[in-house]
């Protein structure tokens, strides 16, 4: 196991490396807005954008750049969209406001979307299961800024429930803080409960009709032991990587739903950086994401293993 | 009822005053000590504000700022801190009662009065071209160069400390500090309103590179000129792809290091290049592209022209002493302009010198470092001279502003004024505190805003109906007109024709090039029902100038309200004055531009044309031609409900006016993909047909349009419609002045031409405005009968306003809007505010 981890970590760095000078070289290949040429703006930022070194072979920027990174974790400054700006300093500043709401959702959600799959698997083909299994279908093909606008609507509008956007301030674990984010955390529950209401109950479904069900039962385990003791363990092969995913999503925003309450997380930040061009920032979140999506997919591999004994990573036949 | 109650006694109150024998014939100007005793204020005593009270300004923007240094910002959005936390040397404010300008109501106009300046500027050129010959102000001037500013001695930082006027003149030498590259520094070193030498020490040791065509020169006339090869280049970038040896896009041509080209495989034949290598066999005058356009487009002049090390002491900027500023302009400038415009580029920059430096940070960069600043990007880092200073900050999320008790502006003569609602004296600036959050649905601002918590809320296309009547809604007018552009580039056009895969059988795109087309199309489109179709807070456009533009801003006269532009525009739509009984307002009014019988003419004529030109054919005989003529429609994003519902009007238009015509049903608008801010480009060079396009900005120099419709490198028919070739007559001083459209429009902005040996320069300040006003109406006449393009919507915007607040003045002031925060009003306040929503069941009914 050991060694297959040290393995797949090798091949992460190599992925990592290359993603990175991919996407180093491609957001500078972006063609630059047209300057007109009239405006005596222009010549200003002629001249910053060579100062900036960006009319420099792309290798010798990327030398700099990683030279930086390895030795100071020094990610730049923000060009356009936060001039000036340290752009570690405003990631980090910005990943808890998507962190927390996300955390409220999982939280939330994968309690509820497990034990609503667990009731319609053990109601199956009864009027509960229909009525679940087809509010989840309904719930998983509607756009969540949907749910956003009819619970902002209903919520914050008319009934003045709660407030329309997100509270300003750092004090993300504060009551009214998490009284102002729950429209939003509701915006984001329905697809993840409706998601692992549909996995758990099919999951389950198929475990419940397995034969060592049978024999669970015939040794004199009531249905419920069975179920807990067998049936649960089994289907949660499944489950859990996919609550290893809600996890390590919380880290990226939504961008729709930040957009909708106003709150100030990461989400679309990526795509704001890159519409702007502005190179450090984008560099800076492809980098982060990409290292948190190729960690996450190696923890849930080896995850597997100690879930299921049966499953056993880098052993040879 | 509470405000025809106001307006009430707000007459009363003027019927007093008038009784009282206060004339206010003379405009006064706060500072103007003399006249103080002479027109004390006639508003009582001040109604004082009450501090218990909270008024809280409550509004949304869809991006918030995060970066307001005065010297790097660079958008709208990251402005809109400094409109609470900064001042000016001075202020415009509405005249009122105690303002009073001749021939205007009261809140009609504006006055200009010092703020942070003690008096009026003092001008002093004669003195400084005596003692300072490195400003080079010319030998024949005697005034509007060099102005003394006396500064107030009681300035101060939000904290307390000082502000004297050697902080302004260090403000300015940071911003042009040509190591730091600052985006502003071009406010200051370029245009009308540049400080003298500030460009030399602005742009100190950089080169510049421009090409021939640029330049308007070429290699030989560059030579000839005395000129050497290390002073020519290659554009490498442009032209090939490549950045020169020393990191540069463009390289010397004599300069002969190799660059790899990363888009010819090694070992292939120009794998490497070098700036002499293209020159000599590509740009030369031996190379193979000589003569073909390309070597004056990616060949030029490369110059040093400002010397490395340049001191900032000739700079025209000084502090005699603590309370005293010398500012000396490259042109001479004066009045309005002086006062609002160029000092206020100055007063812009103003930055606390020491949090300044100490927030600056050099990075190295893969060719040699950059400078960045901090300064203005948080509350610690802010510093305000304002109102209001910034109490908190969150990025991407909100921002708060509360009163700034060191303002020295609480001490203003003009801080208080005459309400013209009720006649009462009230300080301005009522609102204790200003909150800002970032909203960027418009569903969530408007429901915020019907549930009190929001200000305004901007119209979208939707509310119109149910909102454009209720009491609370306000149109502002923008200056921008929309005009439907036609392309009229042949050669091009013809080039398009002849590729491939265009099907000549069935599409036509030489067409609109016809006037008669043109006109046709002019009059198929009836305007007003067109912005209330595609864009509700639009009106109709009918010149190419708006209704917003102000040729004289010291009165506030309005261009399109002079008897030149309407005479211009009954002129070009043909009314005929007698059936007005010369009442130019009820000819100007009846203009409606739509007249769908001149269309069928007029589509009827243009179809003949085109099947004797052979641009369409009508092989099968049956009356209409073959081909459907077909305008691309450049866009700039992708397709969207306006773009949607603007083809589909002018398709269905254009179609209908051309019915019964050999043109039916064979008209189509075509969108193009995306192509962003090209669009433009793709306009100007033929590539594109049309585009709902405009000019914004200018409002308070409607003559400085005219240069841009007439240039070439400006003018969206730049390429196929040369000013400078149509001639055009007015009437100078009883005498007939006949010059080309073009020579018009560059006397109108300064320039001098000769005619006959006379010269003419209709220039500000140099002939009565009155002839200005004729030059301007009769080009912009010329530019609507050349059809180039149509004017088809006037922009304008509409909102609501929040019963908790109020203006003092309904009608819209291109200068003022209606006050602003300073002038705005509470019906109630917070605590107030709050029980109302409460008591309205939380939703209010606009």
């Amino acid at each position: 196991m050991i060694k297959y981890a040290l393995q797949r970590t090798f091949y992460m760095l190599i992925v990592f490396l290359i993603i990175t000078l991919m996407c180093f070289v491609l957001i500078r290949m972006l063609p630059q807005p047209i300057l007109p040429p009239e405006d005596p703006h222009t010549q200003v930022i002629e001249l910053r954008r060579e100062a900036l070194g960006y009319n420099e072979p792309y290798l010798v920027q990327f030398a700099l750049f990683a030279k930086n990174v390895i030795t100071k974790f020094d990610w730049g400054l923000s060009e356009k969209l936060y001039f000036g700006q340290d752009v570690w300093k405003i990631f980090i500043g910005k990943l808890p406001a998507s962190m927390v709401v996300n955390l409220y959702s999982i939280i939330l959600s994968i309690p509820i979307g497990i034990a609503f799959g667990i009731f319609a698997a053990l109601k199956k083909n009864t009027w509960i299961d229909y009525t679940l299994s087809t509010l989840t279908m309904v719930v998983i093909s509607v756009p969540s800024f949907v749910y956003a606008f009819l619970i902002q609507y209903i919520f914050c509008y008319k009934l003045g429930w709660f407030p329309f956007l997100v509270k300003s301030g750092t004090d993300w674990l504060s009551w009214p803080m998490f009284v102002s984010m729950v429209p939003a955390v509701m915006s984001l529950s329905f697809g993840v409960i409706a998601g692992f209401t549909r996995t758990t109950r099919a999951e389950l479904t198929e475990v419940l009709t397995s034969e060592f069900m049978l024999l669970a039962r015939t040794k004199g385990l009531t249905k419920t032991q069975a179920t807990v003791r067998h049936a649960l363990k089994n289907c949660f092969v499944v489950i859990v990587p996919g609550i290893f995913g809600e996890f390590i999503g919380i880290l990226g925003g939504s961008l729709i739903i930040e957009r909708i309450f106003s709150i100030p997380g990461v989400g679309g930040l990526t795509l704001n950086a890159i519409n702007g061009l502005d190179y450090n920032i984008f560099i800076l979140t492809t980098c982060f994401y990409t290292a948190i999506g190729l960690a996450a997919s190696l923890v849930v591999d080896i995850s597997y293993g100690f879930i299921d004994p049966r499953i056993r990573m880098g052993s040879k036949k | 009822m509470k405000k025809l109650l106001c307006l009430l006694l707000a007459m009363t109150m003027l019927f007093s005053l008038v009784a009282c024998g206060d004339n206010g014939d003379t405009p006064v100007v706060s500072g103007d000590s003399g006249n103080e005793g002479e027109n004390a204020p006639v508003g009582g005593e001040v109604i004082p504000v009450d501090p218990a009270k909270s008024y809280i300004y409550k509004t949304s923007v869809s991006t918030l700022a995060t970066n307001w240094n005065p010297h790097v910002y660079q958008t709208a959005d990251d402005a809109v801190p400094l409109d609470y936390t900064t001042d000016s040397f001075y202020t415009l404010i509405f005249n009122d009662a105690n303002h009073p300008v001749e021939g205007k109501e009261t809140f009609d106009g504006y006055v200009t009065v010092p703020s942070m300046a003690a008096e009026m500027p003092v001008d002093i050129t004669e003195s400084v071209k005596a003692e300072h010959p490195e400003f080079k102000i010319p030998d024949s001037a005697t005034s509007g160069y060099a102005w003394s500013i006396k500064l107030r001695d009681d300035l101060k930082w939000d904290d307390g400390t000082p502000i004297v006027a050697g902080d302004f003149v260090e403000s300015i030498k940071r911003v042009l500090d040509p190591t730091k590259l600052n985006y502003r520094a071009a406010d200051v070193y370029d245009g009308s309103y540049a400080i003298v030498n500030a460009k030399e020490y602005g742009l100190a040791g950089n080169a510049v590179f421009t090409s021939f065509d640029a330049a308007g020169t070429t290699y030989e006339e560059w030579i000839a000129a005395g000129h050497t090869d290390d002073e020519v280049a290659v554009d490498m970038n442009g032209f090939w792809g490549v950045t020169s040896a020393d990191g540069k896009t463009y390289g010397v041509i004599t300069d002969d290091t190799m660059v790899r080209d990363p888009a010819v495989d090694e070992g292939q034949p120009e794998d490497y290049v070098s700036a002499k290598y293209l020159w000599d066999n590509y740009l030369g005058p031996n190379g193979a592209y000589a003569g073909t356009g390309y070597d004056l487009a990616y060949a030029g002049t490369v110059t040093y022209p400002y010397e490395d090390g340049y001191s900032f002491d000739n700079v025209g900027i000084y502090a005699p002493s603590d309370t005293e500023l010398v500012c000396v302009f490259r042109n001479a400038v004066d009045g309005f302009y002086l006062t609002n415009m160029a000092l206020g580029v100055i007063s812009n920059q103003l930055v606390k010198v020491d949090l300044y430096d100490s927030l600056l940070k050099e990075t190295e960069t893969a060719s040699g470092t950059v400078w960045s600043s901090t300064y203005n990007t948080s509350v610690d880092t802010t510093a305000s001279f304002g109102p209001y200073k910034m109490s908190d900050y969150q990025l991407d999320k909100s921002m708060h502003f509360v009163k700034n008790d060191n303002w020295a502006g609480w001490n203003y003569d003009w801080i208080n004024y005459v309400d013209p609602t009720d006649g009462n004296t009230y300080q301005m600036y009522q609102t204790t505190e200003i909150d800002i959050q970032v909203v960027t649905e418009p569903a969530t601002s408007k429901q915020m805003f019907l549930a009190g918590q929001q200000m305004t809320y901007g119209l979208q296309a939707e509310d119109f109906d149910q909102y454009r009547t209720s009491e609370f809604y306000y149109a502002t007018p923008a200056e921008t007109v929309f005009f439907l552009l036609f392309n009229g580039y042949e050669k091009v056009i013809n080039d398009r024709e002849a590729a491939a895969d265009f099907d000549a059988a069935t599409t036509d795109y030489q067409v609109q090039m016809l006037e008669s087309f043109r006109r046709a199309c002019a009059v198929s489109i009836d305007r007003e029902l067109m912005a209330a179709t595609v864009s509700p807070a639009r009106s109709g456009g009918y010149a190419f100038l708006g209704n917003t533009y102000i040729y004289d801003p010291e009165t506030c006269a309005y261009y399109r309200d002079t008897d030149q532009a309407k005479m211009a525009l009954v002129d070009f739509y043909s009314i005929n004055l007698d059936d007005y009984n010369g009442d130019l307002d009820a000819a100007v009014d009846s203009i409606t531009g739509y007249d769908p019988e001149t269309a069928k003419e007029k589509f009827t004529e243009a179809y003949n044309e085109a099947i004797e030109k052979g641009y369409v054919t009508d092989n099968d005989g049956d009356g209409k031609s073959d081909q459907t003529v077909t305008m691309i429609y450049a866009m700039s994003s992708e397709m969207s409900d306006f773009y949607r519902k603007t083809l589909d009007f002018l398709n269905t238009s254009l179609n209908e006016g051309a019915a019964g015509t050999g043109f039916e049903g064979k008209i189509a608008i075509v969108a193009s993909a995306p192509v962003g801010n090209a669009w433009s480009d793709n306009i100007r060079n033929g590539l594109m047909d049309t585009q709902l396009a405009g000019w914004s900005g200018s409002t308070l120099d409607p003559f400085g349009m005219a240069d841009t419709w007439t240039r070439k490198d400006a003018a969206y028919w730049g390429n196929w419609w040369d000013a400078s070739t149509f001639d055009m007559t007015v009437n100078i001083d009883g005498k007939d002045l006949t010059m080309s459209i073009r020579d018009y429009a560059e006397c109108l902005n300064g320039n001098t031409k000769t005619v006959d040996g006379v010269d003419y320069n209709f220039g500000y300040g140099q002939v009565d405005v009155e002839t200005r006003l004729d030059i301007l109406a009769e080009i912009e006449r010329q530019m609507l009968t050349s059809y180039n393009c149509v004017p088809i919507l006037q922009d304008g915007g509409g909102s609501l306003l929040s019963q908790q607040v109020y203006y003092v003045v309904e009608d819209y002031n291109p200068m003022l809007g209606r006050g602003g925060i300073s002038y705005m009003k509470y019906n109630y306040d917070e605590t107030e505010w709050a029980d109302y929503v409460a008591s309205q069941g939380g939703t209010l009914q606009y």
